[in-house]
């Protein structure tokens, strides 16, 4: 495996007009040189191979998308080096240009009044694809999902969903070394939500394409990545495998029971019962937030069957989501 | 350079400009409304001058030079500025960035396409109209050719003026304005709406010294006069030539270093 991008403490700051209120306060900012200086990224590091599929993570704001355009080469960084390919990428963009492909889920690469297969044809002729290839690639697409119906279909007549696979199919026709996925997922139906991540996952396989993937879908990340970088106001809060993730917070389980009567009072009396656990409840349920490093959960409800009639229980796993929420609000002790 | 790789382009834009046939009937509309407006504005300006040649043109000269303009302005303008913008505002624009190729080139060659077309759909039907129902007052000579060479430049000029005000969107943000101002300046200075001859001395000659001529006077002095001076024509051609390098010149410039302004910046 060869590191296909490095990226070295690198920092990317933004100077930003101090904007005062109201319209007197517009007036004077119209000659205002008071500038302040907002680090969207601070002291960034990783290296990624070639081949892998990294879910790169964060809230609204948090400077993903900063990271992403100083990857592709639309933005300097101002400290640090990046290397893609073993190139700067805003040193030669073109360059860079020719080894990336780009999929922002909110905006389309494509020839809006033209049919997909005449953005296919434009896209051959700019990226220089020779024939050979790109049969070969229309191929394999056509292996992979039923493009048939949608070659002849002009893109703006097509649906959400097909357009996205379709912005997907052309960022990856020139067969290049990484591809970005800027929230691909963002807006779709489940069932189109899925066959988007078999054809990312398959694409990732056989052609063995870094994929660098942006969401707020956590489906997408259980089922494509197994890397995972979590940033937040600019700094890395994590970069490791997904399993490791789970692990960070113990091996936790929520123990869902529902028992008659007043649930409040029975709640209390569980957690006197069991002080070393949390206990919660609400109209319906009492959670035990079970850490099975000290008990297992069945012997906790063996435990609780004796004292209680419980009517209904439930077993919860805690979810990536609950973790990288977690993450988010709390940060990595 | 591979040639293929922007007559691509052309092709997409042709294609493109195919599948919205209503749009050119509206034009061909518009525009024959736009035409009997002038019609009578001029019939009126020449019926109270009460002479029939003002300012070295007769009616006919003006109304035959004001068609061709505006069939010419049909087939030049590409709206370059509002594209812009618009991919800037919404982002689009660093999809095109991430494209093996230059941007300015980009967005030219994609407009080419629309070029031919409109080319072929209007300039070429007004021409052969006007031709015959004035009975031969467009000469068909050698002036073709400078013509076809005069409007090539023309093109060129007008792309780079259009590319330069685009450029200014990057720190605008805002294209409303900046676009209705440049058309009304480019239209007036360039002699499209009002035949230069029309113009005050002084301002004559300011306008002779400034670039926009070249894109509509130009190419249509060539066209009207059968049997030009070749001095004159060389003059113009020269004038012609000497502008187009200066505004693609400084417009690349301009955007190299706003886009650097931009990567360093932020948008």
């Amino acid at each position: 495996m060869s590191k296909i991008i490095e990226i070295r403490n690198v920092t990317k700051e933004f100077k930003v007009l101090n904007r005062r209120e109201g319209l007197k306060g517009s007036l004077k900012d119209l000659f205002s040189r008071d500038y302040k200086i907002v680090k969207a990224v601070n002291d960034i590091s990783m290296d990624i191979e070639q081949g892998e599929i990294v879910g790169y993570l964060g809230p609204n704001g948090a400077g993903k998308s900063t990271t992403i355009k100083m990857m592709t080469g639309v933005l300097e960084p101002t400290a640090g080096e990046i290397l893609v390919n073993g190139n700067a990428p805003y040193k030669n963009r073109s360059r860079n240009a020719q080894e990336i492909g780009v999929v922002f889920g909110q905006r389309s690469q494509l020839w809006w009044a033209l049919p997909l297969v005449e953005s296919f044809k434009l896209l051959k002729d700019i990226y220089q694809i020779d024939d050979k290839q790109y049969n070969s690639m229309l191929d394999l697409y056509r292996s992979l999902v039923d493009i048939e119906p949608l070659l002849h279909k002009p893109v703006r007549q097509m649906s959400l969903g097909q357009r996205t696979l379709s912005d997907i199919l052309a960022a990856f026709l020139h067969d290049p070394k990484i591809v970005f996925l800027d929230e691909p997922t963002i807006g779709l139906d489940v069932s189109m939500k899925a066959k988007i991540r078999t054809l990312i996952h398959a694409l990732n396989k056989e052609k063995n394409t870094t994929v660098i993937l942006t969401t707020h879908d956590m489906g997408d990340v259980d089922a494509l990545c197994r890397r995972i970088v979590i940033i937040d106001k600019g700094r890395m809060l994590y970069d490791n495998d997904i399993e490791h993730l789970k692990g960070f917070f113990g091996s936790y389980r929520t123990l869902k029971i529902r028992i008659d009567g007043d649930m409040k009072e029975k709640a209390e009396k569980i957690h006197s019962e069991l002080p070393q656990f949390s206990v919660d409840s609400d109209d319906e349920w009492i959670s035990v937030l079970v850490d099975e490093d000290k008990e297992k959960v069945i012997d906790v409800l063996a435990g609780l069957q004796k004292k209680h009639d419980i009517r209904d229980m439930q077993l919860e796993e805690i979810s990536t989501e609950e973790v990288i929420k977690k993450i988010y609000e709390e940060g990595v002790e | 350079m591979r040639l293929k790789k922007y007559l691509t382009l052309t092709r997409a834009g042709m294609i493109e400009a195919l599948q919205f046939r209503l749009g050119t009937v509206v034009i061909v509309i518009g525009n024959l409304l736009y035409l009997t407006v002038v019609y009578f504005l001029w019939k009126a300006i020449y019926a109270s001058s009460g002479t029939d040649v003002v300012n070295g043109m007769t009616f006919s000269d003006t109304l035959i030079y004001l068609v061709l303009a505006t069939a010419l302005f049909n087939f030049m303008e590409m709206y370059a500025v509002w594209e812009m913008g618009r991919s800037i505002q919404s982002g689009k624009i660093v999809l095109d960035l991430l494209k093996p190729m230059d941007y300015r080139r980009l967005l030219f060659w994609s407009y080419s396409g629309s070029f031919v077309m409109n080319f072929l759909t209007t300039f070429l039907p007004t021409f052969i109209i006007v031709g015959a129902v004035t009975h031969g007052a467009i000469p068909l000579r050698l002036n073709l050719l400078y013509f076809a060479v005069s409007v090539i430049m023309a093109v060129m000029i007008n792309y780079s003026i259009d590319f330069f005000v685009g450029t200014i969107c990057l720190f605008t943000e805002s294209i409303w304005g900046i676009n209705i101002m440049k058309q009304v300046v480019v239209l007036l200075l360039s002699g499209a709406t009002i035949p230069i001859a029309f113009f005050p001395e002084p301002l004559k000659t300011v306008v002779m010294y400034m670039p926009f001529q070249s894109i509509y006077n130009a190419p249509l002095t060539l066209l009207l006069d059968g049997s030009p001076d070749i001095e004159d024509v060389l003059m113009i051609l020269g004038t012609q030539l000497f502008w187009c390098i200066t505004t693609t010149v400084i417009s690349k410039l301009f955007w190299k270093v706003s886009l650097r302004q931009i990567t360093v910046n932020g948008g």
